[in-house]
């Protein structure tokens, strides 16, 4: 751990769906530049914390910070205003809107120049060129590698200094999820970014990330840097060798 | 995961005997519920107020046979010539025309349009009906606002037609304001009313807020009718003013326009004013709407009728955003209404029940929603449409229910189905050249 304040530090946060208790207090911290990854199992709890970092759910109890900044009060469209993006899960583009609106939607809430804008956009053409060849496609007609890609594009073109990546490689073919991954690893090598994924597939995310922190049932119940995770046994057992890879 | 859905559709297109039997089995028996009732037994009040009825199953049987031999009808018209094949069918000749034809409609039908007067100058029906085909063109624009771009389903409509109808009559009965102040007053009151609707509708979605909407057009008709001293109930707003040009009356008297131009008065002047007022109107409703559909608000609202989640994780105040919808098309609702009143001369609730919300709506979804042209088209065959087939008298429901179901299952979409981008690649010059390396290698 480093001494430096985290970008984003999550503390003993509680979140629920009605009576459902979804989150039990969670601890997470993420370092400026880092890439975390969260794993676990369907239903312990992943999507709920990156929900509730946007503040959908509302935190019960606990708090976020970033920067420093108490944000878990803040209301959920104005979270995308201090620079955190989300690539939800299940991609969730627009599918009757062209590649080019797409993107633009994810520009429209931060004010940002023409020029900035414009350099944004040549970034995200140069990560996945695949999307400059369609940008005057609707959304609904790219496949679903493509559409990921679009997904995390669009939350890019807000400029974010934090991402966070639910599921990208969700449905996608082993080869096209690979493609994804590379996208997110030169994204935080040479621009920076601070990246929060959120995975079932435990082996790509944990060989891609700094640090991981492991979730069952509403509680981080292992933590450590990818490559020691990876190693434990229980990891293995029940995220890599139980029939998912690759 | 791929190969699924074709084989659905092979099955399904190849479907055999037994499942044409089995969907007109169904229907035929739905039908024999329906029609038992109100076909098979009549009823009437006898001679001495007792209730007298009779069977008629006969007639009950001619019916469930109509609809079994009528559906097995559909279904393999369907079949033969149901979108799935539609490609095959339609060679790239005519394509081409079609495409032809698609860019130069619009500016055809307005040029058309603007010249509606000065060819049936002396034709007083036509420019009647054109205003009234005019008059549901910008309702149909101001809803598409709300229910083609923002996707918020609204069956009320008629209460912000109503609501600016009402503004304008009693603002210039009472006080004797002119039209063009009351104008934008009656687009401001519908906007407010349409943002009261939006806020308790604010987190309902489909048919729950079709439903409330619904409601919200049945309320504000049920208060007209009960606010005696205000509206003056049943017996409506009479003797609202005619518009006039800007000051000047458009009447037989010596400071009228005719008179003031030096031309000879004709009752036409005010119906040709009266057509090029809505026409204005309605063009103003149009060139709005396209100019928001470019601006993140316009894109904004498109998005939460994709995918209201993706919007929040984008930053979109979506509480804003759709109060800005019906707010939009409300104002625009308001406008239609207040210049209804003005043509009319006379308003009553009448005027403004739950039909006219279903008549809008039918324009705006078989039009295409989100498509201008579209909806224009719409309102033009079904207005149009219902005064061509007025000497059927009781067959035109049966023709238009008919035409409405044909186009769903051809054109589920609406006439014009398509929809046109907003955000181009145009000012680095970078991008389009390496596009076009890419495309080529």
């Amino acid at each position: 751990m480093t001494s430096a304040t985290p970008l984003l530090a999550i503390r003993s946060l509680r979140a629920a769906y009605g009576k459902i208790e979804a989150l039990k207090g969670v601890d997470v911290e993420i370092n400026p530049g880092e890439i975390v990854a969260l794993i676990g199992a369907n239903g312990a709890g992943k999507s709920t914390l990156m929900m509730t970092i946007f503040g959908k759910p509302r935190a019960r109890s606990g708090q976020i910070l970033y920067e420093g900044r108490d944000i878990t009060g803040v209301p959920t469209h104005q979270i995308a205003h201090l620079r955190i993006a989300q690539s939800p899960e299940g991609r969730r583009i627009f599918p009757r809107m062209s590649v080019a609106e797409n993107l633009q939607m994810g520009a429209d809430a931060t004010a940002c120049t023409d020029a900035e804008r414009e350099a944004t956009l040549e970034r995200v053409f140069t990560l996945f060129p695949r999307l400059k060849e369609r940008y005057a496609q609707r959304g609904g007609t790219l496949s679903g590698g493509e559409q990921q890609m679009l997904a995390i594009g669009r939350a890019l073109m807000s400029r974010p200094r934090l991402l966070l990546l639910d599921e990208p490689s969700l449905g996608l073919a082993p080869l096209i999820a690979r493609q994804i991954f590379d996208a997110i690893r030169t994204l935080n090598r040479q621009d920076g970014l601070t990246v929060l994924i959120v995975e079932q597939n435990a082996n790509h995310a944990l060989k891609l990330a700094h640090r991981g922190y492991v979730m069952v049932n509403g509680l981080i119940t292992l933590a450590g840097t990818g490559a020691e995770l990876l190693q434990r046994p229980e990891i293995r057992a029940a995220y890599l060798e139980g029939g998912r890879h690759g | 995961m791929t190969a699924t859905p074709h084989e659905t559709t092979s099955a399904s297109r190849t479907a055999g005997i037994p499942f044409l039997l089995k969907t007109a089995c169904i229907n035929a028996l739905i039908a024999l519920v329906l029609f038992s009732l109100m076909v098979g037994i009549r009823t009437e009040a006898g001679s001495d107020g007792q209730l007298t009825y009779w069977t008629r199953f006969g007639d009950l049987a001619s019916l469930v046979a109509a609809v079994f031999g009528g559906s097995i009808v559909i279904e393999l018209l369907r079949q033969w010539i149901g979108p799935t094949g539609a490609e095959k069918l339609v060679p790239p000749a005519v394509q081409r025309g079609a495409s032809f034809v698609g860019r130069y409609l619009a500016p055809a039908l307005l040029i058309f349009t603007l010249l509606v007067p000065v060819i049936f100058y002396n034709q007083r029906y036509i420019l009647d009906l054109a205003i009234l085909v005019l008059t549901y063109v910008m309702l149909g624009w101001g809803l598409n606002v709300v229910v083609g771009l923002a996707g918020l389903l609204d069956l009320g409509y008629v209460a912000f037609y109503a609501v600016g109808a009402y503004s304008y009559g009693l603002l210039a009965t009472n006080f004797g304001w002119s039209f063009w102040i009351c104008l934008p007053l009656a687009g401001i009151l519908a906007a407010f009313w349409g943002v009261l609707l939006g806020f308790p509708v604010l987190r309902l979605r489909g048919d729950y807020l079709a439903i409330v909407t619904l409601a919200f057009g049945e309320i504000i008709r049920l208060v007209i009718i009960n606010w005696q001293d205000l509206t003056g109930g049943p017996n409506g707003v009479s003797g609202i003013p005619r518009p006039s040009f800007f000051g000047i009356p458009l009447d037989n008297s010596d400071d009228g326009l005719a008179a003031k131009l030096g031309i000879e008065y004709s009752p036409t002047h005010r119906i040709v004013f009266l057509f090029y007022l809505i026409l204005a109107l309605a063009l103003l409703t149009n060139w709005v709407t396209i100019r928001l559909r470019r601006l993140p608000i316009g894109r904004a609202w498109e998005a939460l009728r994709e995918d209201e989640v993706a919007c929040r994780a984008l930053g979109i105040n979506t509480t804003t955003t759709k109060l800005t919808a019906f707010a939009t098309g409300a104002m625009f609702g308001g406008f239609a209404g207040a210049f209804f009143a003005t043509r009319q001369g006379f308003i009553s609730p009448e005027s403004f029940t739950f039909q006219e919300s279903a008549l809008v709506l039918a324009i705006v979804v078989l039009g295409g929603m989100g498509s201008q042209l579209g909806v224009a088209l719409a309102a033009l065959a079904m207005i149009g449409g219902f005064e061509l087939f007025r000497s059927l008298e009781t067959y035109r429901m049966l023709v238009f229910g008919m035409a409405m179901v044909l186009i769903m299952i051809w054109r589920p979409r609406g006439i014009i189905g398509h929809r046109a981008p907003t955000v181009y690649l145009t000012k680095a010059q970078a991008i389009s050249s390496d596009l076009v390396k890419e495309g080529h290698g």
